[in-house]
């Protein structure tokens, strides 16, 4: 079993990269590749069980994106096929048609999913996030300058319950795509929801294997997603 | 004429803002700047400015660096107006000014000392001009607000005047590239035995060559992205500093601090952690660049002596109690606390409550920070057993697990007056509290807990 992280030496920010640490510690005999921009992607030469992507800085998702460039039919392809791929916060924004800043003007991205994401960098967007994934709940955070608006047509990967989705008046959040995956929501998604985490265990091949620590991932999700239920609780910060 | 009478009545009615919550005894070092703010939105291009600006920002150090330039000036006579014990923001630069100004607006000081927040350089610089913007450092930090490095150094950069000259960091490679047509000097820390190569922090935010994309190669590092670095595919490297501090000596706290032209002199160190020996060598080069000489920063420093206790730390029983600050949804913070008690001589048992209590009041805390933090330095050796506690205790129950703690050595209670009940006090080691700085009230009452117990534990 191989996952694949790309470019962490730029897709690092708030503890994302701890999702395939703790995917590592349930199945410790993955072999994890970090691809730098100036490498070639492993995926595009052999079978990868998951291609990993982490939140980033404005100047990284411009350095990622043009390191994937080159190989966007052949990922387009992977995609199609079913390859597993997980981005989260605003590597989502990687693979959607363009980034427009608030007064400014429209930074074209990869162009897979028909999303627009527009960005204000003066107004920081800070949540709680609540939602669905299948019949699991999912719990997390969001931390981020933009919003994507469009995309009538691309399924989303949650289905909101509290916060906000793809945009504040959103129910759908992220994008899924065969298995495609991604998610606004950042940090460490799943170790915060060890179900979506046996979900990603089984789906990348480790069969039925518990997450790492389930006992106390559980207790902790617990415990987080009663408060997340609280309706008195507030959600948006600030 | 209008806008001289608008800048007037935020003047007066400031100043009397200010005098009102003095005679009452509270804060007066920021709502006095609102009203001034409020009534003329260019108060601070308005009112008099003393000549000499120092400015101090970045994310770690301000305070002290500007604290001890303000100290070492004074020492050497001149009158120096500075918010320290005040705002860092506008409103509080704005106090600052107006209770420096005379009723006319004049300024009645020659010299300033001001420390600036980072995100609030766009409503200061333009008016302020300083004669020197010394930048500490830059480091992640809050997610919520200040989102990663780059966003706060774009911060600066657009606002910074041209006119003035930056003391920079060579030592850090993100702070240290900030409006690079403006004039500036750099100060660095030569290697130290401390030092590594690798970095061994989850937190590590400068990795590529900034021209090329190419991996950083460094010749040393401190911690996360702070040293000395080269590209490893083109010729850009760390600059070359001006002010480089040398022979650190932490067993006679001294250190020496030599200049391009040559100038040399012996400095008094405040603490031994690798954050004070950069405040030094910091102030040194800014004050060098103010017109000081080294005898007579050095000089003046030594006097000043404020020695810097890194924590507080007292006897109970048969321990040491330790507290150690650590300010809450800090990673950084957190890493740099947790680093250097492991590293105490002996055995440490430990209670983390760092939970930022006003979220829990209204929200829910942003854990992410606890992801990006090395607990991994609490799987050290010598540290005996860990109780988390309060709202968020079962996260970070969780996270030492992934650190690598064994699940014996752990313990957990949302309770944090419970917390003290479930360590060993066992003789000879030391008890240490990580906490927050937003629950002050509840922390000080789990110490004397801690005291209680500890000492209940010895009379047994
Ligand atoms: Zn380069």
């Amino acid at each position: 079993m191989t996952i694949e992280i790309l470019f962490p030496e730029v897709c690092n920010l708030y503890g994302d990269l701890m999702n395939v640490e703790y995917l590592r510690r349930a199945v410790p005999e993955a072999e994890v590749v970090k691809t730098s921009l100036k490498a070639r992607p492993r995926f595009l030469d052999g079978d990868v069980s998951l291609v990993y992507i982490s939140s980033m800085t404005e100047r990284a998702q411009l350095l990622a994106r043009d390191a994937l460039m080159p190989h966007l039919d052949a990922l387009k392809a992977k995609i199609e096929d079913g390859m597993p791929v997980l981005a989260t916060g605003n590597a989502m924004e990687l693979f959607i048609r363009e980034i427009v800043d608030e007064g400014g003007g429209a930074t074209p991205m990869l162009g897979l999913f028909d999303l627009v994401a527009r960005r204000a960098m003066e107004r920081r967007y800070n949540g709680l996030y609540l939602g669905k994934f299948e019949d699991m709940d999912i719990v997390g955070f969001k931390s981020q300058f933009s919003h994507a608006f469009g995309g009538e047509d691309v399924p989303a990967l949650f289905e909101t319950v509290r916060g906000a989705g793809r945009n504040p008046e959103e129910k759908r959040e992220g994008i899924r795509c065969k298995n495609f995956m991604a998610t606004y929501v950042l940090g460490p998604l799943l170790i915060l929801n060890p179900p979506f985490a046996r979900y990603m265990l089984r789906l990348i091949g480790a069969g039925d294997r518990p997450p790492a620590f389930e006992k106390a991932a559980m207790d902790a999700y617990e415990l987080r997603l009663a408060e997340f239920k609280d309706a008195k609780r507030g959600f948006t910060y600030g | 004429m209008m806008r001289k009478l608008r800048f007037l009545l935020a003047l007066w009615l400031g100043k009397c803002a200010r005098l009102a919550l003095r005679v009452l005894k509270r804060n007066a070092t920021y709502f006095p700047g609102v009203v001034a703010l409020k009534i003329c939105p260019d108060f601070l291009g308005q009112v008099g400015k003393p000549e000499n600006i120092i400015a101090v920002t970045g994310t770690n150090g301000k305070t002290t660096v500007s604290n001890l330039i303000a100290d070492v000036l004074t020492d050497r006579g001149h009158k120096v107006l500075s918010n320290r014990l005040g705002s860092n923001v506008a409103a509080g630069i704005a106090t600052t000014l107006l209770s420096g100004s005379s009723l006319s607006g004049k300024a009645r000081y020659k010299t300033a000392v001001l420390e600036i927040d980072e995100r609030s350089s766009k409503r200061i610089y333009p008016y302020l001009k300083p004669k020197l913007l010394v930048i500490t450092n830059l480091f992640r930090d809050s997610i919520m607000r200040n989102a990663h490095p780059e966003y706060i150094a774009s911060f600066i950069e657009q606002a910074v005047p041209r006119e003035t000259k930056l003391v920079l960091n060579a030592d850090d490679l993100i702070s240290s590239r900030i409006a690079p047509e403006n004039e500036r000097v750099y100060f660095a820390v030569d290697r130290m035995d401390t030092d590594v190569v690798e970095c061994v922090n989850l937190i590590n935010d400068l990795q590529i060559c900034p021209i090329c994309s190419g991996e950083l190669v460094y010749d040393y590092r401190r911690y996360h992205h702070i040293g000395r670095a080269r590209c490893r595919d083109c010729d850009f490297k760390s600059p070359e500093p001006d002010y480089l501090g040398t022979d650190v000596d932490t067993a006679a706290m001294t250190m020496t601090v030599t200049d391009k032209q040559g100038g040399r002199a012996v400095y008094p160190l405040l603490s031994d952690s690798v954050f004070n020996i950069y405040n030094v060598v910091t102030v040194a080069a800014a004050l060098h660049e103010f017109g000081l000489s080294h005898e007579e920063i050095a000089g003046s420093l030594r006097r000043t002596k404020i020695v810097e206790t890194r924590y507080n730390a007292r006897q109970a029983g048969n321990v040491r109690v330790v507290m150690q600050m650590s300010k809450d949804k800090n990673a950084l913070a957190g890493s740099r606390a947790f680093d250097y008690i492991s590293q105490l001589p002996g055995e440490k048992e430990i209670i983390l409550m760092m939970n930022c209590m006003e979220d829990q009041k209204k929200w829910s805390e942003n854990t992410t920070w606890l992801y990006d933090c090395d607990f991994e330095f609490l799987a050290r050796e010598g540290i005996t057993r860990i109780v988390c506690t309060g709202p968020r205790a079962k996260d970070y129950y969780l996270r030492l697990l992934i650190a690598g703690v064994p699940e014996e050595k752990l313990r957990c209670t949302m309770s944090e007056l419970d917390a003290p009940d479930l360590l060993a006090y066992n003789p000879g080691e030391s008890v240490c509290l990580f906490y927050g700085t937003d629950a002050l009230d509840l922390v000080y009452k789990v110490q004397a807990k801690i005291i209680r117990c500890a000492e209940e534990a010895a009379a047994k």
